[in-house]
């Protein structure tokens, strides 16, 4: 089996948002809805403080909140992993978006571009109407995943079937890859690594890693 | 709106460069759909030749959005009321380009007729270009028409010298070759950061090599009043209290030579690679001998003092001696000694610092004790002192451990202190210039500018040669080539094409309304050409410069959308913009921030969409200003000489244009690429404009050895210029000679940087008595108000793209001013809320945002803002450190640069909660 999921490595995220920005370029999602962003946290009190930055979107979940509570099947897993949402199905209901302890999905009601009016050039070439009034997510960039995958290609290692957000990460720490392969990129970073994932107590089995240490060699 | 159509889109992906920072360029693809430029991506095929795996930062992601922005101007304008001034309106109305042209080479012909220099001796046309020098590579073939031209005032400033590292700049250069320093990240293990903001100023190489140290295991301790970025991704932060980092320093140098023995130090390298064992006179400078007049060093071996080079001799490196010889002083005043007592500069160093000691320094950093010595004995115990490494087949010292600075340390009093112990305390540990060490990047001040390593040449001393400006009586300019007198009054910015806007650019400004004492009347340029920068919002008292800009007769503004200073331009001029016209550069070596490449050539940045509206291609108005003002042979001349980016014939290749005719973009930058293919392939290839839209750059391996100026100094038995200082020192007093003899005394408070080995001053004083000056007490203004870098803004009107905006406030601090969240509670301050931050000059005003990682006594705003023309920015609320910042001489530093600093009141405004 495959399960596609992230790799976050908060010892390398630096909160540059760049990886937010790619995911608005290459998912053309309008203004306010980032797929990918990264949440800057502080923690401690003066003088004792620490900031952490942490990517956050779609965990995709091995049971996925959202997929339970949607009314018309539109959210659905695949055998890889990857929660989809059929924009064609979906009806715009908001319950998977309530549902989510991830606060990963968008709604927007209208277009909306960067400046107003009817957008610019770029923002034409790029409007999808199938996203006005329904659920949005991250999807893993999943047409990448797929047309990658059609021409042999390892989604995580090439940058063709790879997310924009894996792909333009300026501090080599958001990775991506199959963590049933136990010799994949993300197979091994967890491995090497003491790591943790999100809300892991609400049995979502989510399918992103974060990673904070090394491990210890016992752990290995 | 357009529906997506069922046809599919034709989709390319474009190579291409983004410069719009100090620390690219970085490279990138654009996919364009259909003509439409739609996304941006990394270069992938650049992984293995770009330092930071051919990838583009967020600015990059900004491009798209900034070609179709409905804001920008897109045709020429021209103002149609006369008044200027920030109430007025311009009246800007659309002409044509040829109206625009014209208009422009009537006025440049005329002043061409009265001649390039006024009756001040000042040029005639002005020229600011913002960013750090980044404007070139968007520029074209500008540069070849300024060369065209002639004299040209470039000192009018918009920002740097408080924007920039200007100690660094200067003094870096002077000791070791390096305009901008860096860690040598990959083999380094411990970094002391005082305020250097790295993960948002260093680009993709700076984050990208940092990250991997972090994982390899390398620790950083971030010293800074704020935890920045930076500082959440160090292994430790320091709150350390805003412009103490000197001391700081100080009490880590004197860790290392009070409470360790000296053989825990690189000995060698102290004794043979600097001037540690040079002995000195009473007067401040050192003995020499009277036949050589080289400096004495004390020989232990035979027990006698001898000139510095002596084959065979081991100089002392600490201790007092009775010697006979001369000392030299300003002017060539001369002194002969007999059998006195003189000690070692090393020695000298360490009676300077006896009194630093981590428990002083405590007191002024506000820093624990243990926590300052506990850093100087890491950094000491990380320095592996005595340890090698194999570079390229070549044994060289293996120092993993680097001092980094940033704004506002590097620059400003405090800031040659400052600069001066990081190089120190490099060589305290032979850590300069070493693998692992300190480094330095490229140099601007030294020429040639594609060379770190060709001005490399010994001097009598011992030392490089410096290209300091002359101070003697015969040869110092008392008349200034601009009209911020850097060649007059700061000897070490010396006078290669970037000094002019090292110099102290404020006095152009400062002195336009108030000229000095004895001081030639200061006079306006005829015509100022502007281009990517905004002194009016980026400018120390940018309200005051907006005003003085104001009284400009006549100002050409290369212009991308409307803003502050074009608000009072003459002329408007549409230039295509990065996606939109083309260019090659060089790229690769070693640059700044933490550009240290394996490779080296050039990169091309292409037209990949028609330009909007009639914006015009940059060259294409290069071309037709010469044209049209009789300069196009002079022009095509400059561009063969390679005033676009490198000369168009060499050995085996000749691709010169035809003087006579103008030429288009395209056959100007195809000549230019294929002299580029040849010169980097020694005539083997001469691959054209065509061949690198393709492929976007080509390049060759560029020597790891380059990375490092300790084997150029070993080759030429060269020393660093460390601990003393003799060589400033005297250059100071010259200077004070010959402005004293022409009765300028406004300078002397700068010519008390000028010490062989700087003190300890109280500069957080300097700045509360400025506040004070005017009357008030500190307690009207208890706060410290600094600024820190924004990574999603700085730099290229970054402030108008709304997907910047946008992303930029998933961050801390980019919806107003930071306050630490205890203070503010105290003063009744909850988050979100409009508060006043007032100094003695004014007020800015901006939402508070609350934050626990910045100490009581400071507040922070990120980037430089207060806009008030520029569309999208101006409705922000930011606050501005510039808006409030006074430009005076009493905060100007010997460099001529200042602060990003001022002491500020605070208080919660009514209502306007964000």
């Amino acid at each position: 089996m495959t399960r596609y999921v992230m790799v976050a490595d908060l010892r390398r995220c630096v909160g540059c948002q760049t990886c937010t920005a790619a995911c608005r370029h290459i998912n053309g999602t309008p203004p306010g809805v980032q797929w990918r962003r990264v949440l800057d946290m502080e923690i401690g009190v003066y003088p004792n403080v620490h900031r952490a930055f942490v990517p956050v979107g779609c965990q995709h979940c091995s049971d996925p909140p959202c997929l339970d509570v949607c009314p018309s099947t539109a959210t659905r897993k695949r055998d890889d992993g990857i929660v989809t949402i059929d924009y064609d199905i979906c009806i715009g209901c908001s319950y998977c978006a309530v549902a989510c302890p991830y606060d990963a999905r968008y709604k927007v009601s209208r277009a909306e571009f960067a400046y107003g009016g009817e957008g610019m050039a770029n923002e034409q070439a790029v409007f999808d109407p199938r996203r006005i009034n329904v659920a949005t997510k991250c999807t893993f960039c999943v047409d990448r995943i797929d047309a990658g995958t059609a021409k042999g290609l390892t989604p995580g290692v090439d940058p063709e079937a790879t997310p924009a957000c894996v792909n333009s990460c300026i501090a080599q720490a958001l990775h991506f890859g199959d963590i049933d392969d136990p010799e994949s990129n993300v197979s091994k970073l967890v491995r090497d690594n003491e790591h943790f994932r999100m809300h892991e107590e609400l049995g979502t089995n989510p399918g992103f890693y974060y990673l904070w240490d090394a491990a210890g060699e016992e752990e290995k | 709106m357009k529906r997506p159509t069922t046809t599919p889109r034709q989709v390319e992906k474009k190579p291409t460069y983004c410069y719009q920072c100090v620390a690219g360029p970085d490279l990138l693809t654009v996919s364009v759909s259909d003509g439409v430029a739609v996304a941006c991506e990394p270069n992938f095929n650049a992984a293995e030749v770009h330092p930071g795996g051919g990838k583009c930062c967020v600015k990059a992601y900004g491009l798209v959005q900034k070609t179709y922005n409905p804001h920008r101007i897109t045709t020429p304008m021209k103002r149609t009321n006369p008044k200027k001034g920030r109430d007025q309106d311009p009246g800007f109305v659309a002409i044509s380009w040829d109206e625009a042209l014209d208009t422009i080479a009537d006025k440049l012909r005329e002043i061409r007729q009265q001649g390039l220099l006024d009756e001040s001796g000042y040029a005639r046309v002005a020229a600011t270009f913002g960013g750090g020098g980044t404007p070139t590579y968007y520029m074209g073939t500008f540069p070849a028409f300024l060369s065209a031209w002639g004299a040209v005032d470039l000192g009018y400033g918009s920002g740097q010298g408080v924007k920039c590292y200007h100690s660094e700049h200067l003094y870096g250069e002077f000791w070791h070759r390096a305009f901008t320093v860096g860690s040598d990240t990959p083999r380094c293990d411990y970094v002391i950061s005082c305020g250097a903001n790295l993960e948002a100023s260093a680009g993709v190489v700076g984050v990208w090599r940092h990250s991997n140290a972090r994982i390899r295991g390398m620790k950083r301790v971030q010293v800074e009043p704020h935890l920045s970025v930076t500082g959440g991704c160090s292994a430790s932060w320091v709150p350390i209290r805003p412009k103490t980092d000197a001391a700081f320093l100080y009490a880590i140098m004197h860790v290392l030579c009070f409470e360790h023995p000296l053989a825990a130090l690189d000995v060698p390298f102290l004794r043979d690679r600097t001037a540690a064992p040079y002995l000195v006179a009473p007067n401040g400078y050192y003995l020499r001998d009277p036949a050589s007049r080289k400096p004495l060093v004390w020989d232990t071996k035979s027990k006698q003092a001898l000139p510095f080079d002596t084959p065979g001799i081991e100089p002392a490196l600490r201790g007092l001696f009775r010697v006979s010889g001369i000392e030299v002083g300003a002017d060539n005043e001369t002194w002969q000694h007999d059998d006195i007592e003189v000690r070692t500069a090393f020695e000298a160093m360490c009676d300077h610092l006896a009194g630093a000691t981590p428990a002083w320094a405590a007191d002024i950093c506000d820093v624990p004790e243990d926590t300052i010595r506990s850093v100087a004995n890491e950094y000491l115990a990380h320095a592996k002192v005595g340890e090698t490494i194999d570079i390229e087949g070549i044994t060289l010292p293996y120092r993993p451990v680097a001092v980094v600075l940033g704004k506002s340390v590097t620059n400003g009093w405090g800031g040659y202190e400052c600069c001066w112990a990081r190089t120190m305390l490099a060589c305290l540990v032979g850590a300069l210039e070493v693998p692992g060490g300190t480094l330095g990047t490229t140099v601007r001040l030294n020429r040639p500018a594609t060379s770190r390593f060709a001005s490399v040449l010994p001097d009598a001393d011992g030392f490089m040669t410096q290209p300091l400006n002359p101070t003697d009586r015969e040869r110092w300019k008392i008349k200034p080539k601009s009209r911020n007198a850097y060649n007059t009054l700061v000897p070490l910015v010396g006078d290669s094409p970037w000094s002019p806007a090292l110099g102290p650019t404020y006095l152009s400004w400062l002195f336009q309304d108030k000229p000095p004492e004895n001081w030639p009347r200061p006079t306006l340029p005829d015509l100022w050409f502007i281009y990517r920068t905004n002194p009016a919002i980026s400018n120390w008292d940018a309200p005051a410069v907006a005003e003085r800009m104001a009284k400009f007769p006549f100002i050409v503004a290369f212009t991308y959308t409307r803003d502050e200073s074009n608000h009072m331009a003459d002329i408007l001029l549409p230039e295509a913009t990065d996606l939109e016209s083309t260019q090659l550069i060089r790229m690769g070596g070693t640059k700044f921030i933490e550009q240290f490449w394996n490779y080296e050539g050039f990169g091309l940045r292409q037209k990949m969409v028609e330009p909007q509206g009639e914006a015009k291609d940059f060259t294409d108005i290069a071309t037709e200003l010469s044209r049209r003002t009789g300069l196009l042979e002079n022009y095509n001349r400059a561009i063969n000489k390679g005033a676009a980016c490198t000369r168009l014939s060499g050995e085996g290749y000749d691709f010169s244009l035809d003087e006579k005719t103008p030429h288009s973009p395209e056959e100007i930058w195809d000549a230019v690429c294929r002299a580029a293919s040849a010169e980097l392939t020694d005539s083997k290839e001469t691959d054209g404009l065509d061949w690198f839209q393709k492929n976007g750059y080509k390049f060759k391996p560029f020597p790891l050895l380059n990375w490092y100026l300790y084997p150029r100094m070993v080759e030429q038995g060269l020393r660093f210029e460390m601990p003393f200082q003799e060589r400033l020192y005297r250059v100071g007093k010259e200077l004070a000679n010959r402005l004293h003899e022409h009765g300028i005394e406004w300078w002397d408070t700068q010519l008390t940087e000028y010490q062989a080995l700087p003190a300890w001053k109280d500069f957080p004083g300097i700045w509360q008595k400025a506040a004070v000056a005017d009357g008030g007490t500190i307690n009207d203004y208890p706060f410290w108000l600094l600024t820190a870098r924004s990574m999603q803004y700085s730099w290229g009107a970054n402030a108008g793209i709304q997907l910047m905006r946008e992303v930029a406030g998933n961050i801390g601090g980019h919806a107003g001013v930071i306050i630490n969240t205890d203070t503010a509670r105290k003063l009744g301050i909850e988050d979100g809320d409009l508060v006043e931050i007032r100094s003695s000059l004014r007020a800015t005003k901006g939402h508070a945002v609350l934050r626990q990682g910045i100490r009581p006594d400071t507040l922070l705003t990120l980037g430089q803002f207060d806009h008030w023309a520029m569309p999208v920015a101006k409705d922000f609320q930011m606050p501005s450190l510039n808006t409030v910042a006074p430009m005076t001489m009493a905060l100007m530093d010997a460099t001529g640069s200042g602060s990003d600093l001022v002491r500020v009141g605070l208080r919660k405004l009514d209502g306007g909660r964000s």
